[in-house]
């Protein structure tokens, strides 16, 4: 069923200003669509359209993926773009397998991004099964033309997850740096904990660029960043927010 | 003698833990069937995408019971590479790999 937005809640969506809405629609960036009620004519905007605008316009899904990482009362997510469930992550994460295995170039290392992209979206469900502080589920959003996918929980965070299994981790740069190093599981006794060291391995064996924010540590990971370069950021991340760059 | 596992049979993009799980599960009964000299072939043919969550559930309790006697063939995707070499570091193991699915 496709729903249809007013340009207020459109603008809100989009984390935008309805002036901006209207910018977009005289440029034809983002078309609005019209309804005449007797003599006034209102703005509309499809669901389906906002999606596929936000599909092929990377900047404006990553400000939104952050309002929704960063917010305390975030705007509720385009359905294209939310995985309330881990059924729904995998059906999406397959869409994004077939995508990019049509991209010739790709051919060899697409698994590797799927592989990447499925560890950082399954542990979201992993850690967080029944303890959602909120909104449940991933914000999960990539652009092919890009390389770049954006992965966002409102769960419980790293370093709340592994203080489950280790009480003296002081804090979020230090949990990002065991989350990343150690093999360590917040879901102990269960030998668990080898995900975030592959995607590690992964970004910096085939030159991919990671970003991982947590709390109020910031992760940077790259092949030149091989040795983890992990930062305080003033921006406080209640659960996790990641962009993978491939 | 020997049994044979086409993984390709449980999914081609193999990454999350609960269906690592669900597949050994399903799998176990015919694991029983196996005698102490028999070694067991685990066929990556067709796999897209495998990443270590799922790898570990489906691998570690195999590791356990058979160590040396598990073969894995056609292990050239990269995914599948860069997993099993995570699970060798893991579990301290070298796997017997064959390349060429005969």
């Amino acid at each position: 069923m496709n729903t249809e937005f007013t340009i207020r809640e459109t603008a809100n969506k989009l984390a935008v200003n309805q002036q901006t809405l209207r910018r977009w629609d005289k440029s034809g960036r983002l078309k609005a669509k019209r309804k005449q009620t007797g003599k006034i004519s209102r703005y509309y905007y499809d669901e389906n359209d906002i999606e596929n605008f936000l599909s092929n316009n990377f900047q404006v899904l990553l400000k939104i993926a952050q309002k929704w990482a960063l917010d305390p009362n975030p705007p509720e997510i385009l359905r294209r773009f939310h995985c309330p469930d881990r059924s729904i992550f995998k059906a999406r994460l397959s869409r994004l397998e077939y995508d990019l295995s049509q991209n010739y170039n790709l051919t060899k290392i697409f698994p590797l991004i799927v592989a990447v992209t499925g560890e950082i979206g399954n542990n979201s469900f992993d850690h967080n099964l029944g303890n959602w502080p909120d909104v449940p589920g991933t914000f999960f959003g990539y652009n092919t033309n890009k390389r770049k996918v954006v992965l966002v929980d409102r769960g419980q965070g790293v370093l709340k997850t592994l203080r489950q299994v280790r009480p003296t981790l002081p804090d979020h740069l230090e949990a990002l740096k065991v989350a990343f190093t150690e093999i360590i599981s917040g879901r102990a006794p269960e030998a668990r904990g080898n995900g975030l060291k592959y995607v590690r391995k992964v970004v910096v064996d085939y030159n991919f660029k990671l970003f991982f924010h947590s709390g109020d540590a910031v992760l940077s990971l790259s092949k030149i960043n091989k040795t983890l370069k992990i930062e305080k950021n003033p921006d406080f991340v209640k659960g996790t927010f990641a962009i993978i760059n491939y | 003698m020997y049994m044979v596992i086409e993984l390709k049979k449980f999914g081609t993009t193999l990454t999350s833990r609960e269906e690592g799980r669900e597949a050994l599960a399903a799998f176990k009964p015919s694991l029983s069937d196996i005698t102490d000299s028999e070694s067991v072939e685990v066929v990556f043919t067709g796999v897209n995408t495998f990443s270590p969550s799922w790898g570990d559930e489906f691998f570690a309790p195999l590791i356990k019971q058979f160590g040396t006697r598990l073969i894995l063939v056609d292990t050239k995707n990269l995914s599948v590479e860069a997993t099993l070499n995570m699970l060798e570091k893991i579990h301290n193991i070298k796997f017997t790999r064959r390349n060429e699915a005969e």
